[in-house]
């Protein structure tokens, strides 16, 4: 996350107002004040009046509700407090807040001399281009967009112009529908989140389950939060880890695991499988399967490689599975920085009962009127590995198998490598196949930095990425494979592989 | 020669609403300028909500922007 901006708090005031009412328990009652708080008739105004400032508010708290947008917001609170979510996808635009952005692909700037080349008009294959006022002028319905003109002209007057958020999309999938406004393809989106942080709008969201978690805290269930590694940092550099542990248990968490425990079993589970398939054939190669991201986007856009994730689960199923088999009543609750993650506790039925972001966490935290700086920390060592510890960030998940296929498979000739972004991802994955790079394992990235430089942090990744690792070299082993509860419960047997 | 003490609040209120974003402010000064200010963490300074909070000079004050940090800082300093 590089900046707060007005659109982000906006965001996490109207998070903040949710969790606050939710836990007094006038949500169904008050919920409507929210329009009157976060916007006010005196402003700031971002938009046209303060009629459309509600309207996209209106649509902000249907789907911090996990309500469909255009509903009541009287009926999307009743139906958040009963635990109901409604079927629809984790990523989505609001309507009323996408501003519609003008596509006209290419513009001639004022840097335009009216030259007398007019390489622009010569490059044309469609002859869109005439001089008007003494100005090179694209006739927009002959153009095709090819972007000969931007690359012809000597000055480079002429710029090329894409919405934030189709660019923000390596995978084209985001564009602007008949009507103008963002429409997503689900058929190639995979929920990454980088169209969130794109729209200066605030246009493109996810939806939120933090009404529905707070109603299991507040009630007699026993709730468990599994934190991922990234978590170090994100709630200011003065917090520290015993602290957020110590106010999880304030908010109403039965009990704290880290997903980075889940990262150890990951990183054996894994190491097998790529000793395994190597042994079976050497030109082979595995991917990494802990980022939903990345796995959703080689099976949508490049099937015919799916074969070689890896089947192992991810730190989350892993440690989510864990607390099943010990708790079979348990709530299980990821806590962590991706958007993605909605969408695999989705698909990996019963595991995990919530994902909740840092954002929507630290929001919560406020609207129980609880400042994690000011909280008596309780004693808190991390009991995963330096290896497990260090998935948060970009180049982790590789080093930790390396790691322990030195110890337990050094026969093995371990060829790695990596690639952050999907786009990045696809190329690399597509030059490995074709052998132009050599590679027998792969660690793909969604985001750029890894974790730590996910959709819904809080800080920024090269202040977090260093607290990252710091806090792992803290840790009591080095290498996943001697964290010996970790080996212990692997010895047991079980199920750590997708389904 | 008294330094410009700039309290900024970093309790979870504030953090949310881009605290960080202040303290990177005051981080990348140029080095005579920083110098002559005293960076301090606060943990709560009573107007959440409004945040992020500072307090310059005993005043406490709300809905800042780095734009406006920027302001006071070339004000006092």
């Amino acid at each position: 996350m590089s900046q707060v901006t007005e659109v982000v708090k906006i965001r996490r005031k109207v998070f903040a107002e949710l969790a606050r009412m939710t836990f007094v328990g006038t949500l169904e009652k008050d919920v409507a004040a929210i329009l009157n708080t976060v916007v006010t008739e005196e402003g700031p105004r971002y938009r046209c009046c303060v009629h459309k400032e509600r309207a996209v508010l209106h649509n902000r708290i249907n789907l911090a509700l996990s309500q469909p947008m255009t509903n009541n917001i009287f009926e999307a609170a009743s139906a958040a407090i009963q635990g109901n979510q409604s079927n629809m996808p984790v990523m989505n635009v609001l309507p009323e807040a996408c501003d519609q952005c003008p596509i006209d692909k290419f513009l001639v700037t004022d840097a335009c001399r009216n030259c007398i080349a007019h390489n622009c008009m010569a490059s044309c294959p469609k002859k869109a281009i005439n001089v008007v006022a003494n100005r090179a002028y694209i006739d927009k319905n002959k153009c095709v967009e090819c972007g000969l003109c931007k690359k012809s002209c000597s000055y480079g007057a002429i710029i090329e112009i894409s919405r934030p958020c189709e660019r923000a999309c390596d995978l084209g999938a985001i564009q602007a529908g008949a009507d103008r406004r963002a429409s997503i393809d689900y058929e190639k989106c995979v929920q990454c989140g980088a169209c969130k942080t794109a729209c200066p709008f605030g246009a493109v969201s996810d939806k939120s389950f933090i009404v529905q978690l707070i109603q299991s805290l507040k009630s007699e269930k026993r709730v468990y939060a599994i934190l991922a590694p990234a978590f170090i940092g994100q709630f200011g550099f003065k917090v520290k880890p015993g602290q957020v542990v110590a106010a999880l248990k304030q908010i109403g968490f039965y009990d704290i695991y880290e997903a980075s425990f889940g990262a150890d079993l990951v990183t054996m589970t894994e190491t097998e499988e790529l000793t395994e398939i190597l042994a079976h054939d050497p030109k082979s190669f595995l991917t990494t399967s802990c980022c939903p991201a990345f796995v959703g986007m080689v099976k949508k856009h490049m099937p015919e490689i799916a074969g070689h994730v890896s089947t192992t689960v991810s730190p989350m199923v892993a440690t989510g599975t864990m607390i099943r088999d010990k708790d079979p009543e348990a709530v299980t609750v990821f806590i962590g920085p991706c958007v993605a993650k909605k969408v695999e506790a989705e698909e990996a039925h019963g595991i995990i009962d919530y994902v909740v972001t840092f954002e929507e966490l630290a929001s919560m935290m406020v609207g129980a009127g609880i400042n994690l700086a000011e909280v008596e920390p309780s004693e808190y060592h991390s009991i995963a590995s330096r290896d497990g510890n260090g998935f948060a960030c970009a180049g982790g998940v590789a080093r930790s198998v390396i790691d322990t296929a030195a110890i337990v498979a050094p026969e093995v000739m371990l060829d790695v490598q990596r690639a952050e972004g999907l786009g990045e991802c696809k190329k690399t994955l597509q030059q490995i196949r074709a052998g132009q790079i050599s590679a027998n394992f792969f660690e793909g990235m969604a985001c750029s930095g890894g974790c730590v430089g996910g959709p819904c942090t809080l800080a920024d990744q090269r202040v977090t990425g260093k607290l990252v690792a710091n806090f792992a070299a803290e840790a009591l082993v080095e290498e996943s494979v001697k964290n010996q509860p970790a080996v212990d419960l692997l010895a047991k047997g079980g199920h750590w592989h997708r389904a | 020669m008294q330094k410009l003490v700039v309290e900024i609040c970093v309790g979870t209120s504030c953090h949310l609403l881009g605290s960080q974003d202040l303290i990177q402010v005051v981080e990348n000064l140029p080095a005579e300028i920083k110098c002559r200010i005293e960076l301090q963490a606060a943990t709560c300074l009573g107007a959440c909500g409004k945040g992020p909070n500072i307090r310059v000079n005993g005043l406490v004050l709300s809905n800042m922007t780095p734009e406006q940090l920027q302001q006071i800082i070339s004000d006092n300093v």
